[in-house]
């Protein structure tokens, strides 16, 4: 039996970026609901982890502040990765997250697949819910930042824009904020766990890498490409050490049950508060 | 004799003592003590702790009228006459008029004005902002809250620093799809129905878009 092979998917730096993002992503979720939900009994139960109303408010803007700068470094890396003498091919490349003309093609060719009327899109290196997925984010975050510094600096915000700006970016940032944890929770959990081709875990943003078959299955232009242009680097042997594949397995699950539960405890408590 | 002395002095004793715990504890008052004087409100009690509120007690007879069990009734009946104490936005008091109105609470009637951040975060009452009896409407020459003066008299008690501009803060926001807020403050309602497509727009597509993957990849593994 031949051992698997893997091919190199994400970077070191990749899995920092997100491990990061996944952290203060669920800071931010557990401070924010605490306060959105401040007036029922589940709310100030969640403050009381972080030492009550106050202090999660404090936590909640210094993660914050953790975030902008997470975002803004990520910004400067994509910038160091754009070969500036081609850029047309870096920007709307298949290594590129950027949206191109294929992707409604893809989109397209996987809705006649999953009524079998065709064959699955031949995808590159990242599929269009992948790109949906990074730029949800990238789109989000800016959105959040702005409005959240608006609401920690009103005095400041008063004097360039009008005093009643502060309720729009409330509640945008509070709009934003339940867009991005249902979609999180929902979708990209189930993309991530639940269906079928990476249960029980799609270990690719932990190993970095992901197996050769499986690559080939669903990412087949990307494999293809790799070898035409003798790029194809594999490495033999199993994703990760046992001890680390147990680490992110328990951490993963416990990302999930957390994420269902802030969900779920939310859309209950949701009726007792004026959301908007 | 000795003894009806000694007596005598003993229920002197206990006379004084008596006297003096009559004198030096406060007057004993029923538990459901009512608030009748909507212009004295515990104001010096209020001020001097900080606590505002929170010792005022519903009479015992919440309301006055007759209930029809299914009919909500106002306080304004329809006529001509009630009609000019429905306009009140430039009283000197704005309350004028209201019946039975110092048997009342705020929120018997702005019950929706209780539900923004200033209220059920920072736990201010009415009164911190709007101030005691009589209260002045908003438009009122002299009113604390007239906008000309609001920043200054209202909300810099609070928000050292602030300006006209930011005194536009909407703090009894409208709900932010309700056809008032189209009415008053559209860019919030607008505002709102971009978000709500977007989030629906967002998760009506990648939900079953997800479910339909994992439906599909299922009977792929079966097959």
């Amino acid at each position: 039996m031949p051992t698997p092979m893997r091919i190199k998917r994400f970077s070191l730096l990749d899995r920092v970026f997100h491990f990061f993002l996944m952290l203060t992503f669920l800071i931010q979720t557990v401070t924010g609901f605490s306060r959105t939900f401040n007036a029922t009994v589940w709310g100030k139960k969640l403050s009381y982890l972080f030492g009550g109303y106050e202090n999660t408010f404090l936590v909640h803007k210094w993660v914050g502040a953790l975030m902008i700068a997470g975002f803004l470094i990520h910004t400067a890396y994509l910038l160091t990765r754009i070969q500036w003498h081609n850029l047309g091919k870096s920007i709307f490349g298949p290594d590129s997250l950027v949206p191109n003309f294929h992707d409604f093609k893809h989109l397209w060719q996987r809705i006649l697949w999953f009524f079998g009327m065709g064959s699955p899109p031949k995808l590159e290196r990242w599929s269009y819910w992948e790109k949906f997925d990074y730029f949800a984010v990238y789109w989000g975050l800016p959105l959040l930042a702005i409005t959240g510094l608006m609401a920690i600096y009103p005095l400041a915000t008063s004097r360039i824009l009008p005093g009643w700006s502060l309720n729009i970016a409330v509640f945008l940032h509070r709009a934003e904020a339940v867009l991005a944890v249902s979609y999180i929770f929902v979708v990209h959990f189930f993309i991530g766990h639940l269906r079928p081709a990476s249960f029980p875990m799609n270990e690719a943003m932990f190993t970095g890498s992901v197996d050769l078959e499986e690559a080939m299955h669903e990412k087949p232009a990307w494999v293809q490409r790799l070898k035409d242009e003798g790029k194809l680097e594999t490495v033999e042997g199993p994703s990760s050490a046992p001890w680390f594949r147990v680490l992110y397995f328990v951490f993963g699950y416990a990302v999930v049950i957390f994420g269902v539960y802030m969900l779920i405890n939310g859309i209950i408590y949701s009726r007792y508060i004026a959301l908007h | 004799m000795r003894m009806n002395n000694r007596n005598c002095g003993v229920l002197h004793l206990i006379g004084i003592l008596l006297l003096s715990v009559f004198l030096m504890t406060p007057e004993p008052v029923s538990a459901q003590e009512e608030v009748a004087s909507a212009i004295r409100r515990y104001k010096e009690y209020e001020a001097s702790t900080g606590y505002y509120e929170e010792y005022e007690v519903l009479p015992r007879r919440q309301q006055p009228f007759v209930d029809i069990v299914g009919v909500k009734r106002n306080i304004f009946s329809y006529s001509s006459s009630s009609a000019q104490v429905r306009v009140r936005t430039r009283l000197a008091d704005s309350h004028w008029g209201i019946k039975f109105y110092n048997r009342r609470r705020c929120e018997d009637c702005h019950i929706r004005e209780t539900h923004d951040f200033h209220t059920t975060r920072a736990n201010l009452t009415c009164r911190q902002c709007h101030g005691g009896e009589p209260i002045a409407s908003i438009n009122h020459y002299f009113s604390p809250m007239n906008p000309i003066r609001r920043h200054a008299y209202v909300c810099a008690k609070c928000h050292e620093g602030a300006s006209a501009s930011y005194a536009t803060y909407i703090v009894h926001e409208p709900p932010a799809g309700s056809t008032l807020a189209r009415e008053t403050f559209p860019i919030l309602y607008y505002a709102y129905w971009f978000m709500l497509v977007l989030l629906v727009g967002t998760l009506a597509f990648f939900i079953p878009h997800s479910l339909l993957v994992g439906l599909r990849e299922l009977f792929k593994n079966k097959r």
